[in-house]
């Protein structure tokens, strides 16, 4: 707004006589040209950096994903969403869960942080994140992802990324909006999912509400299992995905309020898993003047995570987690090129045992007690800003760890530049501890190295190139064999897993069009030790990962109001373990690239707020499986086939 | 042969995205002017004549925006711009603009003008703390200002009216 009204003064001030300027006039002026809408978006403040920085300065390399783009493709769910961001993958852990895979690695255990309008998604057992027909894509104002650590402000559970979730209702929405999205197999229906946001925005008060909730299937191929042992089975009866969440926030003045339930119902062809997950958190912006702001935070999660057993039959594990969480951080801002962050935080976990087992080391529960500190630094000089920051996390059942972070970064006219350095940590979760193979495990550590250029050729044109390096040392494992009353599972350190590569990404948007182009490249690291991630084929590649990916996003402004917009993403060939052979040994085999190729049309303001849209994910029925992303006694899962998706949105605003 | 004609595809792409990015200059220097030109309108010097001679030191895009003011008059001088690469070419004009990539020579810049009244302003952020009379900044909201050092423009007697001096981001 400030821009449009610059460009209109400055053609009045240029257009008089240079006597007749009020000199106030001249204070509203900008610096810089009028921000094209890709300098819109890439110039936006980044909530996740924690730090007033635009996404081509902030101290991480950053991909963010707009509500435009998310309604425009068409997305289904964040699977959909995350597979067009460079670097990421979805695989499967086990029991036809799927996670998150990041840069070459298994990143779903603690390694990524998912956050949904700021409550973390990792549950407290195990610290994944169940994937899959789960968060409400219709609803998401913006998804702002950091593709590096994030440790040193996040914690232990972002040691390689960090993803933050904002819906519409939390952000901006003042007004209510229903939504409803259908996919549909040619033999089977993919899901049906609706929800409901109302949200009002105030000078003082503020509140919003929202509820998501549906059904869906993992696959609808039919498929048989050697390795984990079931017969011919038709997927799309037999396995569900299930999503539900409440989501109310209250804000008064600088109190912030945030209450959420989430479920999420899955099973594979034997078993049933769910995921319950409660959150509450209390926070207060307290700005004490222009250069002090503290803000307490109280947080309290109660969660049930991968509650499963056989179906129809009693759970074989059912545990309660609960966390309870203090923490104050503070702002100073020591002048307009100097601040810093800092903050100390504690927490109490405890894990019970529902099922009265004695499953925690034979008591029915057990308790980890937190603490952490942080700070960071921003310095801003006319050559680079220069982000100074560490962690240190200590633990009532682990060794400390301490974490520095360095970054320079800078946006130059039309160049921009990063060098980020970060130590990163995954701190061991109750689960970890309790299943821990030698009685104790410690924290795993990365060191990542990052390097970001970017060249801004025109205002619509941005090309941005990043290389890393990942080391992690001490990497926390998942093992498990036998089968019933001989499953064995445990957790150890292996000595070192990592990997390198580069992310390019392309981004262009006119008027009426606009195009993201990305390439990921990833290489596992010489020296990896962790067995269970190898394949025999190769020593560059991890089980399920590809070596490179390219995504093509494309959207054209048919009309003012109808959108086409064809995606497409290309893998190279992976490998996984999808059978036994004779002596009843997992055979691992190559399985080949894939083009998974997406169209949709979107008609927005049928009736003043109604938008439908209608597309096709899958069109040449690619099918491409999803591996397990370590050897764990699953075959892969079937791909789903050719899906129509059919979304229904309308939007009423409440007036002024 | 194919390679060559490669090689020459590569070169015109190449060569156009680098002359796509000479359009794609984000800073503005049009404004950065408009505030030259204002300055210079709400200032005073003890010296009379008929022109106002600016004078742009180093190379900055700024000099192409105050060629257009070329000619125009300001409080009953002819705005006379000219752009120099040498110290020694500054001689005493009226306001001397001092180019982001000259900061470094602001100490050569202060003592070939000592005493005179020549109003200094400098391109980089902080420069007015180093002794020029005015020097840009921007701000967070990405709007334009400028920084004062009224000792030196006292000692310069140059005189600035006290509504440019009251927009001033900081004075010392």
């Amino acid at each position: 707004m400030i821009k449009k009204f610059s460009v209109t003064l400055l053609l009045i001030v240029f257009g008089l006589p240079i006597f007749g300027q009020d000199l106030d006039s001249l204070m509203n002026l900008n610096a810089y040209t009028e921000e094209s809408d890709l300098q819109k978006i890439l110039n936006k403040n980044v909530a996740v950096s924690t730090q007033k920085l635009t996404t081509r300065e902030t101290p991480g390399i950053i991909s963010l994903i707009t509500a435009e783009e998310i309604r425009n493709s068409g997305a289904r769910d964040m699977i959909d969403v995350l597979r067009m961001v460079p670097g990421f993958e979805v695989m499967q852990d086990l029991q036809f869960v799927m996670g998150l895979g990041l840069r070459g690695s298994w990143a779903n255990e603690g390694k990524v942080l998912v956050m949904l309008d700021g409550q973390p998604f990792n549950e407290l057992l195990f610290q994944t994140v169940a994937l899959g027909n789960r968060f409400p894509v219709d609803a998401i104002e913006r998804i702002e992802i950091i593709r590096g650590p994030g440790s040193a402000i996040y914690g232990g559970s972002a040691e390689y990324g960090v993803i933050n979730i904002i819906t519409k209702a939390a952000e901006s929405l003042d007004g209510v909006v229903v939504y409803g999205t259908g996919g549909f197999h040619s033999g089977a229906v993919g899901r049906t999912n609706g929800g409901v946001m109302v949200a009002q925005k105030g000078d003082e008060f503020s509140w919003d509400f929202s509820l998501f909730g549906g059904k869906g299937i993992v696959s609808d191929q039919r498929h048989a299992d050697e390795i984990y042992g079931y017969p011919e089975m038709d997927l799309a009866n037999e396995t569900n995905a299930d999503p539900m969440n409440v989501n109310l926030g209250l804000k008064y003045k600088q109190l912030t309020f945030r209450a959420m339930y989430d479920q999420f119902k899955t099973s594979d062809p034997i078993l049933f898993i769910s995921n319950k997950n409660f959150y509450a958190d209390l926070q207060y912006e307290w700005k004490i003047n222009d250069k002090w702001q503290v803000t307490p935070h109280l947080k309290y999660y109660n969660q049930q995570p991968w509650t499963y057993g056989t179906k129809d039959e009693s759970p074989d594990f059912k545990a309660r987690a609960t966390r309870m969480l203090s923490q104050v951080d503070a702002l100073y801002t020591i002048s307009r090129k100097a601040s810093v962050t800092f903050g100390a935080l504690y927490f109490q976990d405890e894990a019970t045992d529902l099922l009265d087992d004695g499953y925690f080391g034979g008591a029915q529960s057990m308790t980890l007690n937190n603490f952490a500190v942080f700070a960071q630094g921003l310095f801003k000089h006319r050559l680079a800003n220069a982000t100074i920051g560490f962690r240190y996390e200590k633990s009532n059942r682990y060794d400390g760890a301490f974490v520095p972070r360095l970054a320079l970064t800078k946006k130059i006219e039309n160049f921009h530049f990063k060098v980020l350095y970060s130590q990163a940590f995954r701190a061991p979760s109750l689960q970890n501890i309790n299943l821990a193979k030698t009685g104790s495990v410690n924290p795993e550590r990365s060191n990542v190295f990052e390097l970001e250029l970017g060249y801004q050729f025109t205002p619509e044109m941005l090309l941005a190139v990043n290389a890393f390096s990942i080391n992690t040392k001490d990497i926390l494992v998942y093992s498990s064999e036998g089968v019933d009353d001989d499953f064995v599972e445990w957790y150890e350190n292996e000595e070192k897993s990592g990997s390198q590569g580069l992310e390019v990404v392309y981004s262009i948007r006119k008027k009426n069009w606009y195009a993201h182009v990305t390439y990921s490249f990833s290489r596992a690291i010489r020296d990896n030790t962790v067995a269970v991630y190898e394949v025999p084929q190769t020593s560059n590649q991890y089980i399920g990962f590809p070596m490179s990916k390219v995504t093509l996003n494309t959207n054209f402004n048919i009309t003012s109001k109808l959108t086409f917009n064809p995606t497409f993403i290309y893998a190279s060939k992976r490998f996984a373990y999808t059978t036994l052979d004779d002596d009843e040994n997992p055979v691992c085999t190559e399985l080949d690239p894939y083009v998974l190729a997406n169209a949709f049309l979107n008609y927005s303001n049928l009736f003043p707020g109604l938008t439908i849209g209608v597309g096709a994910y899958d069109i040449f029925n690619a099918k491409p499986a999803i591996p397990q992303a370590y050897l764990g006694d699953y075959a892969p899962i079937p791909g789903r086939s050719r899906e129509y998706v059919v979304k229904l949105s309308y939007q009423l605003n409440f007036k002024k | 042969m194919k390679s060559m004609s490669r090689i020459k595809i590569y070169l015109l792409v190449f060569i156009s995205l680098v002359a796509a990015s000479a359009h794609a200059q984000t800073t503005n220097y049009q404004v950065y002017a408009l505030f030259v030109v204002n300055i210079a309108k709400y200032s005073s010097w003890p010296t009379t004549g008929a022109e106002m001679d600016i004078v742009v030191f180093g190379k900055s895009k700024v000099f192409d925006e105050l060629m257009k003011q070329n000619g125009k008059v300001v409080n009953g001088r002819t705005i006379k711009v000219r752009q120099v690469e040498n110290i020694t070419e500054v001689g005493q004009p009226h306001v001397l603009y001092v180019a982001d990539g000259k900061s470094g020579a602001i100490d050569e810049v202060m003592k070939s003008t000592e005493g005179k009244p020549v109003l200094i302003i400098g391109e980089r952020e902080g420069l007015f703390k180093k002794g020029a009379g005015f020097s840009f900044v921007v701000m967070d909201n990405s709007t334009l200002r400028y920084d004062i050092n009224s000792t030196e423009l006292e000692k310069r007697q140059i005189k600035v009216s006290k509504n440019l001096s009251a927009l001033a981001n900081s004075t010392i």
